[in-house]
């Protein structure tokens, strides 16, 4: 027994390590029990109200720290804004667009532009859909704003689109108030101008533009835009009428092929009395 | 012994400087606990409380360093959110390792030279490596960068202010 007793008087460090480490564990795992974590709370609470009792004095480091993250923070939540506000758009849009493939009785097919291209005075959009998904040359491209352009080449899955924006637009066109047939071209500017409109006609700034039914290359009856201006120029006999295209065409997205192209029989007959007309003025 | 017999009245009874220790340790646990975040540096801080616990073992010897540390453990898991334990065994383990060091001929060296940082600095590193081990068990965190992180960071700050106590005794040897 005294041999025991000085044994644990010699490593007494080492017995009471072992027991505290013991004591240690177990509170560790007697920390859930709910009547000293509610001594905790307590306590906790307590502590809690004190540094509460404190939190007016300045901590320069907290603070720089906070203001970083908050700076992080605002940077963030900025980029989700701007998403949020694009995608707000983007379903407006979709939205509309959706409406106007309900609405339409042309047989549509949507499409996503992928590529704007620009040459001088020429300006052709490449979209997604091509020859597999039936698009031919020929065929009307628009939104639900109004008129895009036309087809011009195909490949298997893309398109190449003839804006209205383009010095080779000639698009017969009619005023859809008074029905007064002219012709849409584009000099150059963001608008187009409608030429062939006798004076004596009557078009007033906001009135519709639409394509007309005599065109060969575009579907009837699709907007074009509006009268923005309408000129008188000297001794001429016809107005010159300034259009604001409907189509907002540097923040062109998504658009609709018709999937109609001009009726070949009319084309081939409007070629050859063409020819003919042609031959017989030059007298070949 | 000298250095017991330098001792002032009060202080050289045992138990009026254990009473001074628990004194003491209550307010630094409550300075730790409410104003720790003032002197924190991303989110690391000093502990203030191990310096008091190397102290203690190395003025009065091994077995009451660990039982000091492990009391004041104790008291700072109870008033932390921490794992009720975590910091008692940290302690007690810290308390044992510093009491290695303690010598009554060498007590005023071990306390006011550079040797007393070295004691803290050890004590300090294996005190955070059970701490760190024991609070991040609940997550998925990395242990090794969480430690090299906040663990190494914690022990040189404590290593630092581990100056202040230092000097104090240095200075007071000298009156």
């Amino acid at each position: 027994m005294q041999r025991f007793l000085e044994l644990i008087v010699r490593f007494k460090e080492y017995i009471t390590l072992f027991a505290l480490v013991v004591m240690c564990f177990s509170l560790m795992s007697y920390g859930n029990v709910a009547q000293l974590g509610g001594f905790r709370s307590i306590v906790i609470a307590t502590i809690g109200t004190m540094q509460d009792a404190f939190s007016w004095i300045p901590n320069p480091v907290a603070l720089k720290t906070e203001n970083q993250a908050i700076r992080d923070l605002n940077l963030q939540l900025s980029g989700e804004v701007v998403k949020m506000r694009q995608s707000v758009i983007e379903n407006e849009r979709l939205r509309s667009m959706l409406e106007y493939k309900n609405k339409s009785t042309l047989p549509l097919l949507n499409s996503e532009v992928v590529g704007k291209t620009s040459t001088d005075t020429r300006n052709y959009i490449t979209i997604d859909k091509g020859s597999a998904s039936g698009v031919k040359d020929g065929m009307t491209v628009v939104t639900d704003a109004g008129l895009v352009g036309v087809v011009i080449g195909t490949s298997k899955s893309y398109a190449l689109v003839q804006v209205v924006l383009n010095r080779d637009s000639r698009i017969s066109a009619k005023i859809q108030r008074t029905h007064d047939d002219g012709i849409i071209t584009w000099e150059g500017t963001e608008n187009l101008v409608m030429k062939n409109i006798p004076k004596v006609q009557d078009v007033q700034a906001g009135d519709i533009i639409t394509t007309s039914e005599y065109s060969t290359k575009y579907a009837k009856d699709i907007v074009i835009g509006s009268v923005l201006e309408v000129t008188s120029e000297g001794n001429s006999l016809f107005r010159k009428i300034i259009v604001k295209p409907a189509v907002s065409f540097s923040s062109l997205e998504q658009v609709f092929v018709v999937l109609q192209q001009p009726d070949p029989e009319r084309l081939e007959l409007e070629k050859k009395m063409e020819e003919i007309l042609r031959r017989k003025t030059t007298g070949k | 012994m000298a250095a017991i017999l330098d001792r002032p009245p009060i202080t050289s009874q045992p138990q009026m400087r254990f009473v001074i220790y628990a004194i003491i340790a209550l307010i630094v646990t409550v300075f730790s606990v409410v104003f720790l975040q003032f002197i924190s540096v991303g989110g690391v801080g000093p502990d203030l409380l191990l310096i008091l616990c190397v102290w203690v073992t190395l003025s009065e010897g091994q077995y009451a360093g660990m039982l000091f540390g492990f009391g004041v453990g104790l008291i700072f898991d109870i008033t932390s959110p921490d794992v009720l334990g975590s910091n008692a065994l940290a302690k007690t383990i810290a308390s044992f390792i510093a009491g290695y060091f303690y010598s009554e001929l060498r007590m005023s060296k071990n306390l006011s030279t550079v040797r007393f940082l070295s004691i803290i600095a050890l004590s300090a590193f294996v005190h955070n490596l059970i701490y760190f081990f024991l609070y991040i068990q609940p997550t998925d965190i990395s242990f090794v960068s969480f430690f090299v992180k906040n663990g190494v960071a914690s022990t040189l700050y404590t290593t630092v202010l581990a100056i202040a106590p230092m000097l104090w005794r240095s200075r007071s040897m000298e009156r």
